[in-house]
């Protein structure tokens, strides 16, 4: 009786460890994104990584700021090839504007996000993620037709979103 | 023979393996069988977790950030830039390097003639990154000599970054510096360095000390909260101390206190110096002394009576400076405010503008307490890295306890920059309507030291009370204010940036005024932050309201009632810039006249440039 007892509690504690283990990573996920002001797509770009069901808050930033990346290089390849047709002036003006606030989203934001969690020192990832979402949004607001959008504007939107997501993130690191 | 147990090979059965990449279909079996073999369970575990499925709608905006503390911009459209007006916001006379990123001020201090500044710097970009300790010279805090960087990350103790520290100068003219570094590891660690030849005046060369870290994050503390140590200061039976800020259970900002005898062993004091639940992690901790009667500045080892101590912090979460006076016991390494309800954090800003990290340091040559303060860019990074460079340095400070209120510091610029000046103009008692703006004709206003004193006439009888603050800026009328100074203004007051006073009637008949700097018109290009900012400012009963303001192109520093409130701006205009800058007096009052009386400087540039190595004197 003494055996099939312990061996009860053995599987208990087994299960009841696996459970909480298995559930407590989706509930940092979720936890983080609650505190972001996008939280569907936040807990969305977090699940489509495998990283995220290993990772600590300062992981998870890491992740977000890999997915602007990956947004905005598709974003700024975007931008080239429509700059290869485009006959309005005012509009190829507009895309090299957006140009430019891609690289330094890019070639700057981005790397200084991921130096300053790696070092953490997460205030200097909050104000380059901050920079990113405002070059985001500059990029958007320079096209002249409103209110209809422009012709990147759910690459732009992706790009500031997530940034604001990471942003958010980071400040939790503070 | 029996096989070695080993943890990581081979986990006991009642620790799962954490492998995450089972795949799931082998998982969910797994899950149901147990589901199925412990139903009598399922309640228990239920209820531990806490509601895994429950969808919680996202809050509005992310907790901790702020938007004080981290500018977004709205409706923003990236401007034009010309070379032309990014030229014309470099500094003529605030210290900063020749290109690329500065942040904090570290450890200053006064050697063999020559004040020092180091500073994290980022030799390769004008975004952070690489952080290093830049160094200059000056024989006046205002002329600045660039010299070859003090600290680079060489080793495994601050190959992550060589970030904030303090010097120490001992009784015997020994330097010590103490800095926080980031080990390989990503832990923050306190690091011991020397010069390497105490009779440059130049301290070209630095050591680190063989048995460094000195200090580690002890327990409670977390590895990256635990960082900026400041100047040792000697107690009362000879052993030194220092504080340095941290946070506890995520919220409470406390700072710890160290004692050492020989600046390589360190033991950390049970309980803190003092504690502030809410405000979060606090940075570049300060910690000095200073006389009640105002008049004098102190050692930082100073302790008696006459003497108050300030405790300052730089706080993670909001990005501002706040500081407050009290009473410091040195037996039991307790601090406590004068005023709780103005404690650290929770009171008084050392500055109301865009200001952090800042430090002091005891001038033992002048016998003052000089203040410095890193100014960061309020644009984007996409213009930073087009015009090469980032932040900036207030002018160096001299601080004193405010003994006419009892409740302020007095901050003022080091009467070094006023070398600079060049001519003067006066203005005496010009007469300011309400709702006026008055022209000040005093030729090219990108570099002014201006004085400044308002007096004020009622008009009509008021005794309804006001509230608010600095308000929406300058537009923003009541009875007996806004009126102040309109700086880096073009003719026709296209840009402008107004620096005012803001009396509004409080209960009792008394006046509470605010001071404030209104940054929403200083630019056309909408890809700038432009922010309304000020504090409220004690005005005694034989006061004028008085400021005294340094305008530096992209900077402002301004100055009421002799230091009592000071704010720094950062403003990037795109056409009142070079000779199309002008200076008005303006009154938006609705119930008073204003006279001003002014004196006004034109400054020269301080010429900050590379020492000059091939010459023998300077």
């Amino acid at each position: 009786m003494t055996k099939i007892i312990s061996l009860f509690i053995l599987e208990a504690v087994f299960c009841f460890t696996f459970f909480t283990v298995s559930y407590s990573d989706i509930n940092l996920i979720q936890t983080t994104c609650k505190k972001t002001p996008f939280y569907d797509l936040c807990v969305l770009t977090l699940k489509s990584d495998p990283r995220s069901s290993t990772a600590d808050v300062s992981g998870l930033a890491r992740i977000v700021a890999d997915s602007v990346k990956a947004k905005a290089i598709a974003t700024l390849n975007q931008i080239s090839a429509l700059l290869n047709s485009v006959k309005d002036p005012t509009l190829e003006k507009a895309l090299e504007g957006c140009i430019v606030s891609y690289n330094t989203i890019i070639q700057a934001d981005i790397p200084v996000a991921i130096d300053a969690i790696e070092k953490n020192n997460p205030k200097f990832a909050v104000q380059s993620a901050t920079d990113a979402g405002n070059e985001a949004q500059a990029c958007e607001n320079s096209f002249a037709e409103k209110p209809s959008n422009s012709p990147i504007f759910s690459g732009n939107k992706a790009v500031h979103d997530l940034s604001v997501v990471l942003q958010s993130i980071a400040s939790l690191l503070l | 023979m029996e096989a070695s147990y080993d943890p990581e090979q081979n986990p006991p059965l009642h620790a799962p393996l954490l492998d995450r990449s089972s795949p799931r279909t082998g998982r969910f079996a797994a899950v149901f069988a147990c589901l199925f073999s412990l139903i009598s369970l399922l309640a228990l575990i239920i209820n531990q977790t806490q509601q895994p499925f429950e969808k919680v709608q996202p809050r509005g905006v992310a907790e901790g950030v702020s938007a004080k503390s981290n500018p977004s911009l709205l409706n923003q459209v990236p401007f034009n830039w010309t070379n032309a007006m990014f030229s014309w916001q470099r500094s003529a006379y605030h210290f900063q390097p020749q290109k690329n990123w500065m942040n904090d001020p570290n450890g200053p201090l006064y050697h063999k003639g020559w004040y020092h500044l180091f500073y994290q710097y980022n030799p390769y970009s004008a975004i952070w990154g690489n952080i290093t300790w830049g160094h200059a010279v000056s024989r006046d805090l205002i002329h600045w000599l660039y010299l070859p960087l003090a600290l680079v990350p060489d080793h495994w103790y601050d190959i992550k970054g060589v970030w904030t520290g303090s010097a120490t100068i001992l009784p015997d003219a020994q330097i010590i510096m103490l800095y926080t570094g980031e080990t390989n590891e990503s832990v923050q660690v306190q690091n011991l360095a020397y010069p390497a030849n105490l009779s440059d005046p130049l301290l070209l060369h630095w050591l680190k000390y063989p048995g460094n870290p000195v200090m580690v994050p002890p327990p409670g503390i977390k590895p990256d909260d635990f960082r900026d140590p400041t100047t040792t200061w000697l107690g009362p039976e000879g052993t030194w101390r220092l504080t340095m800020g941290s946070k506890f259970n995520t919220t409470i900002g406390i700072s710890l206190v160290y004692h050492t005898t020989n600046f390589r062993d360190y033991e950390l004091l049970d309980g803190v110096l003092h504690a502030v639940p809410g405000t979060g992690m606090w940075e570049c901790v300060d910690f000095y002394p200073v006389a009640i009667n105002g008049s004098v500045a102190l050692d930082t080892s100073s302790f008696g009576p006459g003497i108050k101590h300030v405790l300052k912090a730089s706080l993670d979460n909001t990005k501002v400076d706040h500081y407050a006076i009290g009473t410091y016991a040195p037996k039991t390494d307790k601090w406590t405010p004068d005023n709780p309800e103005e404690d650290v954090g929770i009171g008084l800003k050392v500055d109301y503008g865009r200001y952090y990290a800042s430090k002091t340091f005891f001038d033992q040559h002048k016998q003052r307490r000089v203040l410095w303060g890193w100014i960061n860019e309020t644009d984007t990074e996409t213009a930073d890295l087009k015009k090469g460079w980032a932040s900036l340095q207030t002018i160096p400070r001299t601080v004193l306890y405010d003994n006419k209120t009892g409740t302020n510091l007095l901050q003022w610029p080091v009467e070094e920059v006023e070398s600079l000046r060049l001519n003067s103009t006066m203005f005496k008692e010009v007469l300011v309507e309400p709702g006026s703006v008055v022209p000040l004709d005093i030729g090219t206003t990108t570099q002014l030291d201006i004085l400044a004193e308002f007096e004020i006439e009622p008009l009509i009888s008021s005794t309804t009370n006001e509230i608010g603050n600095c308000g929406d800026g300058a537009v923003d009328r009541s009875t007996y204010g806004p009126f102040g100074l309109l700086v880096i203004a073009d003719a026709s007051l296209s840009e402008l940036t107004p620096i005012y006073f803001r009396p509004l009637n409080a209960s009792g008949g008394t006046l509470k005024t605010y001071f404030c700097t209104d940054e929403t018109r200083s630019s056309k290009a909408s890809d700038v932050f432009k922010q309304v900012y000020g504090g409220k400012v004690p005005v005694l009963d034989d006061e004028n309201y008085n400021m005294r303001v340094l305008v530096d192109h992209s900077i402002v520093e301004s100055f009421a009632q002799g230091g009592r409130t000071v704010i720094s701006s950062r403003i990037y205009p795109t056409e009142a810039i070079y000779g199309a800058a002008r200076l008005f007096l303006f009154n938006n009052a609705t119930g008073v006249n204003v006279r001003a009386t002014l004196k006004i400087w034109e400054l020269n540039s301080a010429f900050i440039r590379p020492f000059p190595f091939e010459r023998d004197s300077v």
